[in-house]
């Protein structure tokens, strides 16, 4: 259905549209965070973090009995020269950590003030500028359903910049499902580690699915579920034609108060149900809103669910 | 109205219809997802036309309001009846005989008489007026004329029934004044004034038709009647005791009866079961006594062994057993007091005539000299009300006491009472045989020497006369009875011996005079409340000694409390209940019992009258003339509407559902 010149919509977008996607102050803070994972995975190359495979960094892990074979550069000959005994001196490895951000880029993510598509281009960069820090490996990707690795894969603060420009060129305006889209990303990164998907799970043809792929990856998943303060709790009046901004779908309402009671239990009973189907699947759900502040989300709130410190 | 203006208004709600769905222009809104919205009206289905019909509640209240103003406009009526004249006037007889219970689908013929009345009100016209009088021995008017017929209902509702006799007279008296008041007094003025012309009414009496009959009445010219008897179609059984007394314990040394009349007012014999109680205590029982129809029987009953065996005061009850229609007069109460004497105050120096007829059985007698005037507690207790009659022989007290009095050969010092010079021997003219203080005495043998011809104060009557003028007077003082007799039985001479001034005291006569003047004016005759009250009457008591108060109980268990008047005695108007009630001294001791029985022929007779008779007039039973009215039920549709209306603007505004 044609949008009539008419047509309003729910919130105009573009306040602090213009700004920098992370500002001096946020990128100072997250400077001293680093991505944790629940699980932990082999990473390709050596990175900033501690291993559970024994290895050559400088942190000291165990002793262990020398068996023949051993490489004879980890014998404490110390030990050694006290116990005329050969003991092998055990380290931890030091790994990288892939982290993939994976920002719902809709239609309807272009909806709120400031916009929920906004919003998640500042989260998924503070949360790969962490990575960044820390030597992590940091690939960010709108789910777009497109079929090739068109983002960038980056390491080291240097690539910061990289990541910023690559944020600001993503568009919504995807007429993928989310289903689609995070087939479509399983299909092309089978690595393993940390995953952030935000979205607004506004797709009628359900999130479910898509959770599920996730899940089957073996990845450490996080799903972030940004929603706008208007649609939490919507100031409308009237009787009121709703025109759905992906599929111009109709939906004819008279707004009475006891429709707004209805509209919010319906709310409420869809982020528990999210919440309900995530959790059984070891994926860790938050709901945010726009209204809330990316650093005070970081800081705060993604630090009590573990996935920053 | 015409086929064209039908087609206007059936068209009406169509078109709300139409345009209903025309006006309805939503604002297109765009938002992220319609999603939530969609599974939030997914019950709703605001989409549906059924339940967009549904939920759209000002279309329906507007269809509504279409169909009842369309309503109004095809104005509605119905055939129905109302009440011809203006003025009407219910008379309801709620008499004893009105409780019975031979009516089928009412309570009482009372119930029965207030349905009929009530619908009748129902029928009045809007602006006619109505007014409502009850009677029974009198006439009650319940609410004077008004238009607003739910008060008058009200009121109908209100009326209790009574255990009195029937009296139409007054009914009809109050009705026919009220109905049409000729003139109106203005109190602030005390100027009559005429108020407007007489104007027509009618009056409606329901009764049973068992009234007292009247004297004479006519309904004169601007009045009409209609009389509407209340009852069962067939006559009742019915068996009630019309009389019930025990004889007097004075008159007769040996016996004491119980004395009951039963009637049977049926027109079949009927067979009852009596039962005496005394002192609640079944003492004496009949079985089938039978009384011809349209007849009654006398029963005794004797009480000679409770009479004996009495303490103190006792109930005596007669109950028939059999259940009827008509329950009250199934009860006959009686009571037995003890025997109370006199106290009778002698004040004499000498006088040994009033000695010999002064016997026990007829009073306590106190003799005092005539220095007792003087004492202290003749003082007080003359005021007090101590004695019931007092004597005073040839002496005069400073203020007279609270008692009746005799004076012998002197004058009562109070204003009004005279006595001329003594005069030489006369004779007896005339008695007055008819004053009960005169009862049989024969005066024709008896010769007086001197004597003071009398002159009474008003009201004072003559009880006999000598030729030179009256020698015994009685007057009223208050609440009590001064007697002086003009002439002394004894007189003293100056060697200070008694002479006989008459022959008197040795004539049989005497002892009779003496002995009435003591039953009548020493309280023997005040004292007999226990001959009973019927219900509704002022019973005058008498207490043994006066008291401050006493306390009377009714036969449901309620107290009141009473104060003496001037002369000792108590009035006691609350005898609406027929049964036993109790007077009690102060202390809380029986003083004695006063039975209150209605016993009327009448009442118990429960035939239906179908005439009443009016002196002038019989009236005949008589259908309510009624005039055929159309009822437009226009007014309440557009009144509704209003309503509707006006919840439609609130709905409107405040949107109170989708």
């Amino acid at each position: 259905m044609a949008k009539s010149q008419s047509t309003k919509t729910l919130s105009a977008s573009g306040k602090e549209e213009d700004g920098p996607l992370l500002s001096p102050a946020l990128l100072a803070q997250l400077e001293r965070m680093e991505l944790v994972s629940r699980k932990i995975f082999r990473g390709r190359m050596k990175g900033e973090r501690r291993s559970k495979r024994k290895g050559q960094s400088v942190e000291f892990a165990d002793f262990r009995n020398y068996v023949p074979g051993d490489d004879l550069r980890f014998i404490d000959w110390n030990m050694y020269a006290r116990l005329d005994k050969l003991f092998l001196k055990l380290f931890l490895e030091e790994e990288d950590l892939h982290f993939y951000a994976l920002v719902d880029s809709s239609l309807s993510m272009t909806f709120g003030s400031p916009s929920k598509f906004r919003y998640a281009k500042q989260l998924a960069g503070a949360l790969g500028y962490i990575g960044l820090c820390r030597a992590d490996r940091v690939k960010i990707e709108a789910l777009d359903g497109s079929k090739v690795n068109k983002a960038p894969v980056l390491r080291g603060r240097t690539s910061m910049w990289r990541m910023v420009e690559h944020l600001e060129a993503m568009k919504a305006g995807s007429t993928a499902t989310l289903n689609e889209a995070v087939r479509s990303f399983c299909l092309r990164n089978t690595g393993k580690g940390i995953l952030v998907i935000i979205t607004d799970l506004m797709d009628k043809t359900g999130y479910e699915s898509a959770l599920r792929y996730l899940t089957a990856q073996n990845m450490d998943v996080y799903l972030i579920h940004v929603l706008s303060q208007e649609e939490i709790d919507p100031e409308i009046t009237g009787d009121l034609r709703l025109v759905d901004c992906e599929d111009s779908d109709i939906a004819e309402i008279s707004v009475s108060q006891r429709l707004i009671d209805r509209y919010r239990q319906t709310l409420a009973s869809f982020i528990e149900k999210a919440r309900d189907f995530a959790s059984r699947r070891g994926i860790v759900y938050m709901m945010t809103s726009t209204e809330r502040p990316v650093d005070r989300l970081v800081s705060r709130y993604l630090r009590q669910r573990g996935l920053v410190r | 109205m015409t086929a064209l203006m039908w087609t206007v208004l059936a068209l009406v709600p169509p078109l709300i219809f139409a345009l209903y769905f025309l006006k309805l222009r939503r604002q297109p809104l765009e938002v992220p997802s319609t999603y939530l919205w969609k599974k939030t009206i997914e019950d709703l289905h605001v989409n549906s036309l059924w339940q967009r019909l549904r939920n759209s509640l000002l279309l329906l209240l507007q269809l509504l309001l279409a169909l009842l103003l369309i309503l109004a406009c095809i104005n509605p009526g119905c055939e129905g009846e109302t009440l011809s004249g203006d003025r009407l006037i219910f008379l309801i007889d709620n008499s004893a005989s009105m409780s019975a219970t031979d009516v089928e689908g009412s309570d009482s013929r009372l119930d029965d008489a207030k349905k009929q009345i009530g619908n009748l009100i129902d029928r009045m016209d809007e602006g006619a007026v109505g007014m409502l009088i009850s009677f029974s021995d009198s006439a009650v008017p319940v609410q004077s004329y008004t238009t607003n017929h739910s008060i008058l209902k009200s009121r109908l509702n209100e009326i209790e029934q009574t255990q009195h006799s029937t009296d139409i007279n007054e009914a009809l008296v109050a009705a026919s004044g009220l109905a049409n008041p000729g003139r109106t007094s203005d109190r602030e003025s005390a100027v009559d004034i005429q108020v407007a012309d007489a104007l027509e009414a009618t009056i409606f009496i329901y009764s049973d038709g068992g009234v007292r009959e009247v004297p004479a009445f006519s309904f004169g010219e601007k009045l009409f009647a209609e009389y509407h008897p209340v009852g069962g179609a067939e006559i009742p059984d019915n068996v009630g005791i019309t009389a019930f007394s025990i004889s007097d314990q004075a008159d007769s040394d040996t016996q004491v009866q119980a004395y009951a009349r039963i009637q049977n007012s049926s027109d079949e014999d009927q067979s009852v079961d009596l039962s005496l109680y005394v002192d609640d205590q079944l003492l004496d029982a009949r079985a089938a006594v039978t009384i011809r129809k349209e007849s009654s029987i006398g029963l005794q009953f004797d009480l000679t062994g409770v009479v004996d065996n009495m303490s103190g005061p006792v109930p005596v009850r007669l109950e028939i057993e059999n259940d009827d229609v008509y329950k009250q007069d199934n009860s006959g109460y009686a009571v037995l007091n003890p025997p109370r004497l006199p106290n009778v105050l002698v004040i004499t120096d000498y006088n040994r005539y009033l000695e010999m007829v002064c016997n026990d059985e007829l009073g306590r007698f106190d003799f005092q000299p005539e220095s007792f005037i003087e004492d202290d507690r003749y003082l007080k207790d003359a005021q007090l009300g101590t004695w019931d009659l007092i004597i005073y022989d040839r002496c005069v007290p400073e203020t007279m006491p609270v008692a009746n009095t005799v004076f012998i050969g002197a004058i009562p010092p109070v204003e009004g009472w005279s006595a001329e010079e003594k005069r030489a021997p006369t004779s007896i003219l005339d008695i007055n045989a008819g004053h009960p203080v005169m009862s049989a005495v024969q005066m024709g043998n008896v010769d007086i020497l001197d004597s003071q011809p009398l002159a009474g104060p008003e009201g004072a009557d003559s009880l006999m006369d000598s030729v030179d003028g009256t020698i015994i007077m009685i007057a009223p003082r208050g609440g009590f009875q001064d007697l002086v007799l003009g002439f002394s039985l004894i007189e003293i001479d100056p060697s200070g011996s008694p002479v006989s001034n008459t022959n008197w005291p040795i004539r049989l006569s005497f002892p009779l005079f003496f002995q009435n003047v003591v039953t009548e004016l020493g309280g023997s005759s005040a004292f007999a409340a226990s001959r009973g009250a019927s219900p509704g009457t002022l019973v005058r008591l008498k207490s043994k000694v006066p008291y401050d108060s006493v306390t009377v109980t009714g036969p449901d268990g309620t107290n009141t409390s009473l104060k003496p008047g001037d002369d000792s005695t108590f009035m006691f108007a609350q005898t609406e209940q027929c049964g036993i009630y109790t007077v009690r001294e102060p202390g809380g001791t029986v003083d004695h019992l006063f039975p209150v029985n209605l016993f009327d022929r009448r009442e118990s007779d429960l035939k239906v009258r179908d005439t009443l008779d009016l002196g002038y007039e019989e009236m005949e039973s008589s259908e309510s003339q009624m005039k055929p009215v159309t009822k437009d039920f226009w007014p309440w549709f557009v009144g509704f509407a209003l309503v509707v209306l006006v919840i439609e603007w609130y709905i409107y505004n405040k949107r109170v559902f989708i």
